[in-house]
C-alpha cells in the first residue's frame, strides 16, 4: 500500500465521531453530578461538526478513496447525514430520559460508536470494511439495549439481540467469502465486473447469505425475530435509535452492494427482494394487529415499514425514481418513527409502562404529546399531508414503474390493514376517558426531539420537494 | 380567490385552536364567522364564473413536487363550483347548529374546518396527487368526529368508517399511479390526462385495472352497494352535525370523482363496463330503498335512502358513457350533478332535523313519535318539505335531478328506466311511511317536544329554502354545469 492511498480527508466526519467517542469513554466514567451532561453536549457538537463536513460531499463527483475501498459520493453523504441526524435526535431524547441517572453520560458514547459504524457502512466498498462496520454499528446497539443494568427485561433483550446479531453477521461474513472466492477481489466494483461469468448457483448462495446479515439489521422477515423483544425490553429512546440508525445504514449498505457488486439484477435479486418485501410488510402488519404494547407495536410496524422500503430497493436498477424514493422514505421514516418513540419515552418515564392502558385518555392530560404521537402514527400509516404519505407514493410509483404492479397492490392492501392498529392507539388516546393520572414527562430534550421530528414530518409532507431534491442528489453513487 | 376559499376554513381552524380554553362561546362564534366568510367567498366565485368561458376557471398552478411532476393545481368547473357552495352552505349550517353546544369546542371547530378544506380541495384539485391528498384530509377529521362525539358504538363505527374509506382511497391511489405512469411524460395533471386519455390505446387489462381501482375508490365513498357497509353505522353513530357533513358532503366526493375524474379520463372503459355500472346502480337503488323501508331508527332510515339517491349519480354516469346522443349525455350528467347538490341539501337537512328530535326525546325510533303536526308545526312543515323534496315531488329539487336521469336512461333502455321508476316508487313509500307516522296520532313522546329554537329553524330552514329554489329555478343551477359536461364529452 502506497502513501497515495491515505486519503484521510475522505473520512474526516467518521474520524470526528469515532475520535470523540474514544475520548468520551473515560470521561463518561469519571463525570459526576451535573457534569454528567458533558458527554451529551460534546457529542451533539461533534455530530453537528461531522454533519457540516459531510454536507459538502453532496456535491462532489463520485470518486474512490483509500485505494478503492471507500467511496466519496453524494449517496454516502446523504445516508451519513440522515444517520447523523438520527443520532442527534436520539441523544436529545436520551439526555432527558436518563436525566440525573447513572446512564446519562454513557448513552451518548454508545450512540456515537454505532453512528460511526453506520456511517462507515454507507461508504464502504470493500468486503472486509463492510463486515467491520456492520459489527461496529451493531455492538454499541447491544450495549445500548443493556444500558440499564437493573432492568432484567433489558438484559434479556440485549442477550437475544446479541445472539441473533452475532449469528447473522457471522453467516453474512461467510457469504461475503463466497463473493471473494468467486471473483478473487474484495472490491465491490471489481466483484461486479467479474461476477457476470461466475457460477449462478454460487452467486445465489452468496446473495442469500449476505441478505441474512442486512436483513437482520433492517428487520426483514424472517430475520426480524430479535426486534420485538429487543424493542420492548430496551428503554424507548434506545428502541427508537435501534429502529432507525442501523436500519438506515443497512439500507444504504445493501443498496451499494447490490448496485456495485451485483449489477444487472444478477441471480434475480430484484425478484427475491420483492418477495421479501411482500413477506415483511404482510407479516409485520398482521402481527402488529394483535399487540398491546406500544413498543412491540412500533417494532412490528417498523418491520412492515422496512418491507415498504425494500419494495423500492428491489427496483433500484429498473426504476429511475427508486433511489430517490428510498432516500426520501428513510428520511421521513426517521422523523416519524423517532417522534413516535420519543413520545412513548415520555409516557414510559412517568408511568413506567408502554401498554395501551398507559395512553388511555391521554389527549386530555397531554394534548401536545398526544397530537405529536397521533401525527407520527398517521404519517406511518401514510395519511396525507404528512411525510409518510408522500414517501409511500414514491415507493409505490417506483414499484409499478419497475414492473412490480402486484407488489404495489400488496403494499396498498397492507397500508389499509396497517391503519387499523395505528387507529386503535389514536382511539385510545382520544376517544376514551381515564381516571386521574399524571401527564407525560416534560423535559427540554424530549420537547426538542418531539418538536423537531413533528416539524420534519409535517414540513416534508407539505413540501416534499425539500426531501426529494436532497434524496435525488443522494441518488448518485460510485459505479 | 379560489385559494382563499380552500384555505379560509383551515385558517379559521388554526385561529380557533389559538383561542384560550375558557372562551367556548368565542370559539363557536369565530367558527361560525369562518363558515359565513367561506360562503361569501364561494358566492363571489360563483358570480365571477362565466358559464360560457373556459372549462376551468379561477385556476392557480404552482409546482409542488417537481421530482415527480405533481403540482398544486386548482381550478373550478361548474360542477365543482356548485359543490363548493354546497360545502360552504352546510359548513355554515353546521356551525350555526352547534353554536349553543359546549363540549370540546376547539377540537370540534378545528376538525370541521379541516374537513371543509379537504372537501373544497377535492372539488377543485386538477392534479391527481393533490386530489388524493385533499380526499384523505377530508377523511381523517371525520374519524375523530365520530369517535369523540358519536353515539354508543362510536368506536366501532369510527374505525369501520376509517378502514373502509382508507381501503377505497388506497385503491384509488393505485389507479391514479396507473394513469400517472401511462402518461408520457409522467404527469398527474388531470386536464392533461383527460386530453390525452393515456390508457385508450393500451391493452384492455391495464385500463380495466385502473377502472376498477378508481371505481372501488369512489364507490366506497358514494357508496355503491357491495361497498356500502360502513355507511349505516357511520351515519347512525356520528353526532348530528357529523351525519350532516358525512351524508351531505362526503358522499359527494365519490360522486364528484366518478363524474369529474373516472368518466372523462377513461370514457371508453366506462362505456365498456357500462352495463355493469347500470346493474350496480339498479342494485343500489333498490337495495337502498328496501333497506330503508325496513328500518325503525330514523337516522338509519335516512342513511339507507342516501344509498338509493346516490345510485342516480352512477346511473347517470353509466348512461352518459354509453349513450350516443349528446342531449341524453347532457341530461344524464346534469341530472347526476343536480342530484348531488339536491341530496346534499335535503339529506343534510333531514339528519339535522332527526338530530333535533333525538335531542329532545333521546330516541330516534320512528314508532315513538306521532302528532308532530300539532305539537311542533314548524318542525313538521320543514321536515315535510325536506321529505317531499327527497321523494321527488315535482317542483322540488329531488324531482329535477331524478327526472333528468330517468329521462336520459329512457334513451338507453326502457327496462332500465322502468326499474329505476320502481326504485323511485319504493323510495316514495319510505318517506310517506315516515311522514305518516310522524304526523299521525300523538304519542307520549311527542308531548316532550318543545318548539324549535332559532338556532334550529335557521339552518334547517335555509337548506329547505335552497332546495325549494333549485326546484323552482333549476336552470340557474344547471346553467353552470356546461363546463362539467364539456369535460365529460368524448
Amino acid at each position: 500500500m502506497s502513501a497515495d492511498c491515505m486519503d484521510l480527508w475522505a473520512v474526516v466526519p467518521e474520524m470526528i465521531i469515532a475520535g470523540l467517542a474514544l475520548v468520551l469513554v473515560p470521561v463518561a466514567g469519571w463525570v459526576w453530578g451535573r457534569w454528567r451532561r458533558i458527554p451529551v453536549f460534546v457529542s451533539l457538537a461533534g455530530l453537528l461538526a461531522a454533519a457540516a463536513l459531510t454536507a459538502p460531499m453532496l456535491i462532489t463527483t463520485p470518486q474512490e478513496a483509500f485505494c478503492g475501498t471507500y467511496a466519496v459520493d453524494p449517496f454516502r453523504a446523504f445516508y451519513q447525514l440522515v444517520i447523523e441526524l438520527g443520532a442527534a435526535i436520539t441523544i436529545l431524547v436520551l439526555s432527558s430520559h436518563f436525566h440525573n441517572t447513572q446512564q446519562e453520560p454513557h448513552a451518548p458514547v454508545a450512540v456515537l460508536f454505532a453512528t460511526a459504524g453506520g456511517m462507515g457502512l454507507a461508504a464502504a466498498t470493500d468486503l472486509a470494511l463492510i463486515v467491520l462496520f456492520l459489527q461496529m454499528a451493531s455492538f454499541p446497539s447491544y450495549v445500548l439495549v443493556a444500558l440499564v443494568r437493573s432492568d432484567k427485561r433489558a438484559q434479556e433483550a440485549a442477550l437475544k439481540y446479541f445472539i441473533y446479531g452475532a449469528a447473522a453477521l457471522a453467516v453474512m461474513a461467510y457469504g461475503l467469502t463466497f463473493l471473494f472466492g468467486l471473483t478473487g477481489s474484495l472490491n465491490l466494483r471489481a466483484i461486479g465486473a467479474a461476477l457476470a461469468g461466475a457460477d449462478a448457483a454460487w452467486v445465489a448462495l452468496a446473495l442469500g447469505l449476505v441478505l441474512i446479515g442486512y436483513g437482520f439489521e433492517m428487520t426483514m422477515v424472517p430475520f426480524h425475530l430479535w426486534a420485538p423483544d429487543a424493542f420492548q425490553g430496551a428503554s424507548a429512546p434506545v428502541s427508537g435509535f435501534v429502529s432507525v440508525v442501523p436500519k438506515i445504514a443497512a439500507f444504504g449498505g445493501l443498496l451499494r452492494l447490490l448496485l456495485e457488486a451485483m449489477p444487472n439484477g444478477i441471480s434475480a435479486w430484484p425478484l427475491v427482494l420483492a418477495i421479501m418485501a411482500a413477506i415483511s410488510m404482510t407479516f409485520g402488519n398482521l402481527v402488529a394487529l394483535r399487540q398491546s404494547s406500544l413498543k412491540r407495536l412500533l417494532a412490528y410496524s417498523s418491520i412492515a415499514q422496512a418491507g415498504y422500503v425494500l419494495m423500492a430497493v428491489a427496483v433500484a436498477e429498473r426504476s429511475p425514481g427508486a433511489l430517490r424514493a428510498v432516500g426520501y422514505y428513510l428520511l421521513a421514516y426517521l422523523f416519524m418513527n423517532l417522534a413516535g418513540f420519543a413520545v412513548v419515552a415520555q409516557i414510559e418515564r412517568t408511568t413506567g409502562r408502554d401498554d395501551f392502558e398507559a395512553v388511555r385518555g391521554l389527549a386530555r392530560h397531554a394534548p401536545w404529546s398526544t397530537a405529536a404521537l397521533t401525527l407520527a402514527l398517521l404519517s406511518l400509516a401514510g395519511i396525507p399531508p404528512l411525510a409518510g404519505f408522500a414517501g409511500k407514493v414514491f415507493l409505490l410509483t417506483a414499484a409499478i414503474d419497475g414492473g412490480f404492479t402486484w407488489l404495489a397492490v400488496i403494499a396498498a392492501i397492507n397500508m389499509a390493514v396497517a391503519l387499523y392498529y395505528y387507529a386503535l392507539v389514536i382511539a385510545d388516546m382520544y376517544f376514551r376517558e381515564s381516571g386521574p393520572r399524571q401527564a407525560v414527562a416534560h423535559h427540554k430534550g424530549y420537547n426538542w426531539a418531539v418538536g423537531l421530528c413533528t416539524m420534519g414530518t409535517v414540513i416534508l409532507g407539505i413540501v416534499p420537494g425539500l426531501g426529494t431534491r436532497l434524496a435525488e442528489i443522494g441518488a448518485s453513487l460510485l459505479q | 380567490m379560489l385559494n382563499v376559499a380552500i384555505f379560509l376554513p383551515l385558517l379559521t381552524g388554526f385561529t380557533v385552536l389559538a383561542l384560550p380554553r375558557s372562551r367556548a362561546n368565542l370559539v363557536r362564534q369565530v367558527a361560525l364567522a369562518g363558515g359565513i366568510l367561506t360562503l361569501i367567498v364561494a358566492i363571489i366565485l360563483w358570480v365571477g364564473f362565466d358559464p360560457k368561458g373556459d372549462a376551468l376557471q379561477w385556476r392557480t398552478t404552482v409546482p409542488w413536487i417537481p421530482a415527480i411532476g405533481a403540482s398544486y393545481d386548482v381550478a373550478v368547473t361548474g360542477l365543482s363550483l356548485a359543490l363548493i357552495v354546497l360545502t360552504a352552505v352546510l359548513l355554515t349550517v353546521v356551525m350555526l347548529f352547534v353554536l349553543p353546544q359546549r363540549d370540546r369546542p376547539h377540537a370540534h371547530a378545528f376538525l370541521f374546518m379541516l374537513l371543509a378544506t379537504g372537501l373544497i380541495g377535492v372539488f377543485t384539485a386538477q392534479d391527481l396527487l393533490l386530489f388524493y391528498l385533499f380526499f384523505e384530509v377530508g377523511l381523517v377529521p371525520m374519524y375523530f368526529i365520530i369517535g369523540i362525539w358519536g353515539g354508543e358504538r362510536r368506536w366501532y363505527a369510527a374505525l369501520k368508517f376509517f378502514l373502509y374509506t382508507r381501503a377505497g382511497s388506497l385503491a384509488m391511489l393505485l389507479g391514479f399511479l396507473g394513469l400517472y405512469l401511462a402518461m408520457e411524460p409522467h404527469s398527474f395533471s388531470l386536464p392533461a390526462i383527460i386530453a390525452a386519455k393515456p390508457l385508450a390505446q393500451s391493452p384492455p387489462l391495464a385500463s380495466s385495472l385502473v377502472f376498477f381501482a378508481l371505481l372501488i375508490g369512489f364507490g366506497v365513498k358514494l357508496p355503491i352497494v357491495p361497498l356500502h357497509n360502513w355507511l349505516p353505522d357511520a351515519h347512525v353513530e356520528a353526532p348530528t352535525e357529523g351525519s350532516v357533513v358525512l351524508a351531505g358532503l362526503q358522499l359527494k366526493m365519490g360522486g364528484y370523482g366518478l363524474i369529474a375524474v373516472l368518466l372523462p379520463a377513461l370514457p371508453d372503459t366506462v362505456a365498456r363496463f357500462g352495463w355493469l355500472l347500470v346493474a350496480l346502480a339498479l342494485l343500489s337503488l333498490l337495495y337502498g330503498a328496501l333497506a330503508a323501508l325496513a328500518q325503525s331508527d330514523m337516522k338509519r332510515l335516512v342513511a339507507y335512502t342516501s344509498v338509493n339517491h346516490m345510485a342516480y349519480v352512477i346511473l347517470g354516469m353509466a348512461v352518459a358513457a354509453m349513450t350516443g346522443s349528446i342531449t341524453a349525455r347532457q341530461l344524464a350528467l346534469d341530472g347526476a350533478a343536480v342530484q348531488m347538490v339536491s341530496h346534499g341539501l335535503l339529506t343534510g337537512g333531514m339528519f339535522l332535523m332527526v338530530g333535533m328530535l333525538q335531542h329532545r326525546t333521546g330516541t330516534r325510533e320512528i314508532d315513538r313519535f306521532g302528532g308532530l303536526i300539532g305539537r311542533a308545526p314548524a318542525f313538521a312543515g320543514l321536515f315535510g318539505l325536506l321529505a317531499f323534496g327527497s321523494l321527488g315531488l315535482p317542483g322540488l329539487s329531488g324531482f329535477i335531478a331524478e327526472f333528468q336521469v330517468i329521462g336520459a336512461t329512457l334513451q338507453l333502455s326502457v327496462w332500465v328506466a322502468a326499474i329505476t321508476v320502481l326504485g323511485l316508487i319504493l323510495a316514495t313509500a319510505v318517506y310517506l311511511r315516515l311522514m305518516g307516522v310522524l304526523m299521525g296520532g300523538a304519542t307520549p313522546e311527542a308531548d316532550k317536544i318543545a318548539p324549535l329554537t332559532p338556532y334550529e329553524i335557521l339552518p334547517a330552514g335555509a337548506v329547505a329554502v335552497l332546495s325549494l329554489l333549485i326546484g323552482i329555478f333549476p336552470a340557474a343551477l344547471i346553467a353552470i354545469f356546461v363546463g362539467a359536461i364539456r369535460l365529460g364529452g368524448p
